[in-house]
């Protein structure tokens, strides 16, 4: 397998924050062999030096799009750590429900939901499936916007199209809902229809401005700043604040911490979960 | 090498008898049906591996329909069709439906092994592949307890912070109440 040397981790490990904001420290060496290392060979590159003057070249973007595939972790399951879900439908939903009503019954209510770091889907998927189960009938009143992105091409694009192996299906959806939602599809599961038309998914680079997103009733962003320095954290969730509603909530990883990090947010507590919302 | 559970299913004794004498060596669990139907029996009642599967059987349940019998109880049950030369086209077709792999009459044990070592190996991947997302999904959720807790204190400290401050820093307030009411909001 191609070596990485420590000049050549510097510059890559540079390369990679500018691009994704991702931050490698220098005990990654292995991590960057064995995951940019075959691109590396595929592409002809003698050394990663020459892989990382190639990538800059390309004007296409194509190698930059493949190496950000390659390193960035795309680990997820449904219905992750449950709590936020259970929060969405016991909590937040029917809270935001009654603030969002329109005086007159025959408009409806907009709530706009945005999963910053979808990767393949499956939490934006549980969303739609939770709202699902919570207004199973009443659907036409509401207008919900479900947004997922992130930065990783292939992760969008197997979210868009719904489609999860036996392994990413045992993971965290019960049978129950697995029948209601899935159909099976060779030896894989599909999402149905009526949940994959309720979202939407597309590219976006967390460390660049959010223009023209609006303002969300509810933000998902969990598990992606932890690959980020503090200072890039720091950044995100001003960012964050900026793009969600005054009365929103953000939802961040179970393992994750704001405390020192963005002091325009809150923690509050709802039984046994954690949501944030702005100071006011 | 992990040892694995393997049913073979075959017609005929004398390689009934030659499979379960090799497999049993080399440490494997061997379960013996003579057709599809006793197959089908073992299958719905004992957890196994991998099936050994003659393709051609008297009866209305052949290789083929082992195996889909098979992959209806436990997608994970990893099925080799043994075939005679002239079925290798059914063999390819059975492939197609989810078969690991044939090998054809008359048996290599060499090529055999290789198939069920790589097998094994794979099931012990998976193994440890589960036994790290169980061991993650434990960690999380632990120390996501610990940290919420964490961040809930936090955020009443600086809540706390915030009044002292507001306190002490108003000085429309005589100095020695405010001191009272900072330590008070401090031992609230
Ligand atoms: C571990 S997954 C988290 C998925 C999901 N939110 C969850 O909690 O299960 C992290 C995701 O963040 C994405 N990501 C990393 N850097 C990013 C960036 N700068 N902008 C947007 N997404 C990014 C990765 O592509 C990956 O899909």
């Amino acid at each position: 397998m191609l070596k990485i040397t420590a000049d050549e981790l510097k510059t890559i490990s540079q390369y990679i924050h500018d691009i994704s904001g991702i931050y490698l420290d220098q005990s990654k060496s292995y991590l960057l062999e064995t995951r940019l290392g075959p691109i590396a060979e595929e592409l002809g590159c003698a050394s990663f030096r020459a892989l990382h003057d190639k990538a800059k070249r390309d004007s296409t973007k194509n190698i930059e799009r493949r190496l950000i595939d390659a390193i960035s972790t795309n680990e997820t399951l449904f219905f992750r750590d449950n709590s936020p879900f259970e929060l969405l439908k016991h909590k937040i939903l029917p809270e935001l429900i009654d603030l969002r009503s329109p005086a007159s019954p025959r408009m409806k209510t907009h709530i706009k939901i945005w999963s910053s770091a979808s990767s393949t889907g499956q939490e934006l998927y549980s969303i739609a499936m939770t709202i699902r189960e919570l207004l199973d009938g009443q659907l036409d009143r509401f207008n919900f916007k479900l947004l997922g992105t992130d930065i990783s091409d292939s992760a969008v694009k197997q979210a868009s199209y719904g489609k999860y192996n036996k392994f990413e299906i045992e993971r965290g959806l019960p049978r129950q809902t697995l029948q209601k939602h899935f159909t099976l599809f060779g030896d894989s599961w599909k999402i149905k229809d009526e949940i994959r038309s309720m979202v939407n998914f597309r590219k976006l680079n967390l460390m660049l401005p959010f223009t023209g997103l609006g303002k969300f009733d509810i933000i998902f962003c969990r598990n992606v700043a932890i690959y980020f320095t503090l200072q890039d954290r720091k950044k995100l969730f001003n960012k964050l604040a900026a793009s969600l509603a005054d009365d929103g909530y953000l939802i961040i990883g179970s393992t994750e911490s704001l405390t020192g990090i963005c002091p325009l947010f809150v923690p509050k507590r709802h039984l046994r979960a954690i949501f944030y919302q702005k100071k006011n | 090498m992990n040892t694995l559970t393997i049913l073979v299913v075959d017609d005929d004794p004398v390689i009934r008898r030659l499979l379960e004498q090799r497999l049993t060596k080399e440490n494997h669990t061997v379960l013996l049906a003579e057709d599809g139907y006793k197959a089908e029996k073992i299958i719905e009642t004992t957890p196994i591996d991998v099936i050994l599967t003659d393709l051609m059987m008297p009866g209305e349940i052949g290789g083929i329909e082992v195996l889909e019998i098979a992959k209806n109880k436990n997608q994970q049950i990893e099925v080799i069709l043994i075939t005679a030369h002239s079925s290798v086209d059914t063999a390819v077709e059975a492939m197609k439906k989810g078969a690991a792999d044939y090998l054809e009459k008359p048996l290599n044990f060499t090529e055999l092994f290789l198939r069920l070592q790589k097998i094994s190996n794979m099931l012990s991947l998976l193994r440890s592949a589960e036994d790290l997302r169980q061991a993650m999904d434990v960690t999380e959720s632990t120390a996501g307890e610990t940290i919420q807790n964490l961040e809930i204190t936090a955020g009443e400290l600086q809540e706390k912070l915030d009044a002292v401050e507001a306190i002490l820093s108003n000085d429309t307030i005589e100095a020695y109440s405010r001191i009272t009411s900072a330590l008070n909001i401090i031992y609230k």
